[in-house]
């Protein structure tokens, strides 16, 4: 009998357990089902002055490394100075930066302002954790036109905006320049360089390459496929172009060419770029404070090929500010927030090294003048649309597959990714 | 026998009040504990199989009833199959293999030698360390240039591994034919300490008569161990494979180190608890995860009503 209760008290916790996240979830709420976000408040004919708000307001991050501790603290103590009536009581939260967040919305304890990854924003958007911003941006009349659009549109939904981008990423090519003198300027180059560097016993691999969406994107795109219609309503990667595309970069694997970061018993591809694994790597600004750790490889970044499609592409990562729609101190954080995506404060933030503008108004810090390039032309590369996710791992589940068995067939790929896209559409 | 039928229809009324005295201390002192079980355990069990019948907002609440909805969705999901086909298939290896391991290592250390209580320790060291840490370790050795493949190089036993069909460079957790047999080889290691500590347990409870009569008869070590030992070790056996049943049918945390939230490579390291993760946290569907959930309460429970049912059918025939 004791072994029976003990067994079922087991079975019960563990139960208890996983259901945790759902259980704490609050009281049906009397806000509705849903459809009506971003109704602008009554008061909103009034104008909006930030110097006239005082008070507390809480802001919840994540932190990378020590050093974008440091370069956001140098930003909050300019706004301390610009904005003395208000105090900012900064939370780093630690680990799981979205499920952390995800229970905080579900207990309606959400800090005022937070970051948000582009990589969940749609999902955060139509779930209405975040307040729409529009009221705030017309009132105080704040100037989002410097923004790379392509940044900014991540965090809209329905012409509504829920955040403002915070900073962003690109991703360039970066090369080791004792191994590649003259970087490619083409994708047909790019294969040449790496048919050159094949064999030579400095290295694994010719080039670290990701086996999935996360740089795959950037290469689909520049050989001219792609991966939804132009109003996002269908998906258009089982088109003759796109299944091409993706051959071509699974080709690349195929031939040698490159190799994952796993196969080269690599964390990143930029360890594999700094243990001279590789001589090209495909990353974002993040890539040159890793490269620290390595000071004998001596490289650079440069902007991505360009491939059949004929002009300059690449894809963007980026994270906003945004405000929870159960946020208690709304106006000082948008009084914080428009400081900090503003250019002074932008500028204060992005001046640490670690981050990249997402405003082009911004001076651009030494080191990723490729990277800042890249935003101009820059197609999203996660938040673009709903259930992206998704998608992605449809598609790096079978692209790995491939690769695994030496298969090398796009086929898959392509009919995989392509159900999922349509899964995910059909749910909207 | 008159007198003592007497004394106690005598002492009867007295011993009554005794006990029902008696029975409700006992109630009072587990009030507070069942109570919080009941609310804690009971009550979320309860309020997840609400929610799963739901599409659910984790801020807003009920959205829209879906009745059986999310239960069909999830069958019908290819990556929620391969997830159950995953974590059966981890625990049905990774438990035999491990309690033989445990036991193993029990007997061992259970033998008076000198320095048991080292072994012991050592044994049992995996068991505390961080699974963090030792499941980093362990993508280290296992790399495709890292110590295993080093080693096996160093001992001129990649003939034998080529014939497997694995290079002298196998990536071993980033393989998805290998993936998961690494992950159980990994957690046999970490956790057979403990089973062994179980086993210890069960062995000290074995009266020694049983050992110095077969030792009269002349019973071998093997003889011993195999008609003796491992028969009276029941009790230990349904305990250990209870435990192990529902804590494999759990396996999450080895999984997420390795292949992230995604049960990389390619859905091979996709567990229950990885998928409920994905739903509740990254899709935000949280009637679904709630659905999961209850699939997986439904699983361990049959599981443990089975072994139950299986060791109890031994015990009355022995």
């Amino acid at each position: 009998m004791r072994s029976r209760f003990l067994t079922l008290s087991f079975a019960v916790m563990f139960v208890a357990a996983a259901c945790g996240g759902s259980g704490s979830s609050g009281a049906p709420s009397t806000e509705g089902t849903g459809g009506e976000s971003g109704a602008p408040p009554a008061e909103s004919e009034n104008t909006f002055d930030p110097a006239s708000i005082s008070g507390d307001v809480t802001l919840g991050q994540w932190e990378s490394s020590p050093a974008e501790g440091t370069a956001l603290k140098g930003a909050i103590d300019a706004f301390a100075a610009a904005y003395p009536n208000i105090k900012v009581k900064q939370t780093t939260i630690p680990g799981d930066y979205r499920a952390a967040m995800v229970t905080k919305f579900g207990a309606s304890d959400v800090p005022d302002l937070f970051y948000v990854n582009a990589e969940y924003a749609p999902e955060w958007m139509s779930n209405q954790f975040l307040l729409p911003l529009d009221d705030y941006i017309q009132r105080q009349g704040f100037d989002t036109s410097k923004f790379f659009p392509d940044y900014a549109s991540i965090f809209q939904q329905d012409g509504v905006t829920y955040g403002l981008p915070k900073d962003g990423n690109t991703i360039a090519m970066a090369v080791n320049t004792d191994l590649v003198p003259n970087p490619p300027t083409t994708m047909d180059e790019l294969v040449q360089v790496a048919q050159g560097l094949k064999g030579n016993s400095k290295i694994k691999a010719p080039m670290c390459l990701n086996p999935s969406l996360d740089r795959g994107l950037a290469f689909l795109y520049a050989q001219g496929g792609s991966l939804l219609s132009d109003d996002g309503s269908t998906g258009t990667i089982d088109s003759t172009e796109s299944k091409a595309a993706v051959q071509w970069y699974m080709d690349l694997f195929k031939n040698g060419l490159g190799e994952t970061n796993t196969q080269l018993g690599d964390g990143w591809c930029g360890e594999a770029l700094g243990k001279g694994d590789v001589a090209i790597a495909f990353e974002g600004g993040w890539l040159k404070g890793a490269m620290d750790a390595f000071p004998d490889i001596k490289w650079k970044f440069v902007e991505m090929p360009t491939g059949s499609s004929g002009s300059k592409v690449t894809i963007n990562y980026t994270a906003a500010y945004s405000i929870g729609t159960d946020s208690k101190n709304k106006d000082q954080a948008w009084v914080l927030m428009q400081y900090l995506t503003g250019p002074e404060g932008m500028a204060k933030w992005t001046s640490g090294g670690i981050a990249v503008p997402s405003r082009s108004d911004v001076p651009v810090p030494a080191g990723f003048e490729v990277i800042v390039a890249g935003a101009a032309y820059a197609k999203p590369g996660s938040g673009f649309m709903p259930g992206y996710p998704d998608v992605l791992k449809a598609f790096g589940d079978e692209f790995l597959k491939q690769i695994t068995d030496k298969t090398y067939d796009a086929g898959p790929v392509v009919t995989a990714t392509k159900s999922k896209i349509d899964e995910v559409l059909s749910a909207q | 026998m008159t007198s003592t039928a007497a004394s106690r229809g005598r002492a009867a009324p007295a011993r009554r009040i005794g006990a029902r005295q008696e029975a409700l201390a006992g109630y009072a002192l587990i009030a507070v504990p069942m109570l919080l079980f009941l609310v804690l355990n009971i009550g979320s069990i309860v309020y997840a199989a609400f929610i799963s019948l739901w599409k659910w907002n984790v801020r807003l609440g009920p959205q829209k009833f879906l009745g059986l909805d999310n239960y069909v969705n999830a069958i019908n999901d290819p990556i929620f199959r391969s997830a159950v086909t995953n974590t059966v298939y981890y625990t049905l290896i990774w438990v035999p293999l491990t309690m033989a391991l445990g036991l193993f290592l029990a007997v061992i250390v259970n033998q008076k030698i000198r320095g048991r209580t080292f072994f012991r320790g050592a044994f049992y060291f995996p068991a505390i360390a961080s699974s963090a840490a030792i499941t980093t370790i362990w993508i280290f050795i296992m790399n495709p240039f890292g110590l295993f493949n080093q080693v096996r190089t160093a001992l001129g036993l990649n003939p034998l591994f080529a014939l497997l069909g694995y290079g002298p460079n196998q990536d071993w957790l980033g393989d998805y034919h290998t993936a998961m047999n690494g992950v159980i080889i990994l957690n046999a290691w970490t956790t057979s300490g403990t089973f062994m500590i179980f086993y210890l347990a069960a062995l000290s409870a074995i009266p020694h008569e049983v050992y110095e009569a077969a030792a009269i008869d002349g019973a071998g070590a093997w003889d011993t161990f195999r008609r003796i030992t491992f028969p009276l070790l029941r009790p230990g056996h349904f305990f250990v494979a209870t435990v192990g049943v529902i804590g494999g049918l759990q396996l999450f945390d080895q999984a997420v180190m390795i292949g992230n939230v995604d049960g990389a490579p390619a859905n091979s390291l996709m567990t229950l608890v990885l998928y409920l993760y994905n739903a509740a946290f990254k899709r935000l569907q949280y009637g679904y995860a709630a659905a999961v959930g209850v699939v997986l309460f439904l699983i361990i429970f049959t599981a443990t009503l089975i072994q139950r049912r299986i060791f109890e059918g031994k015990q009355a025939t022995a």
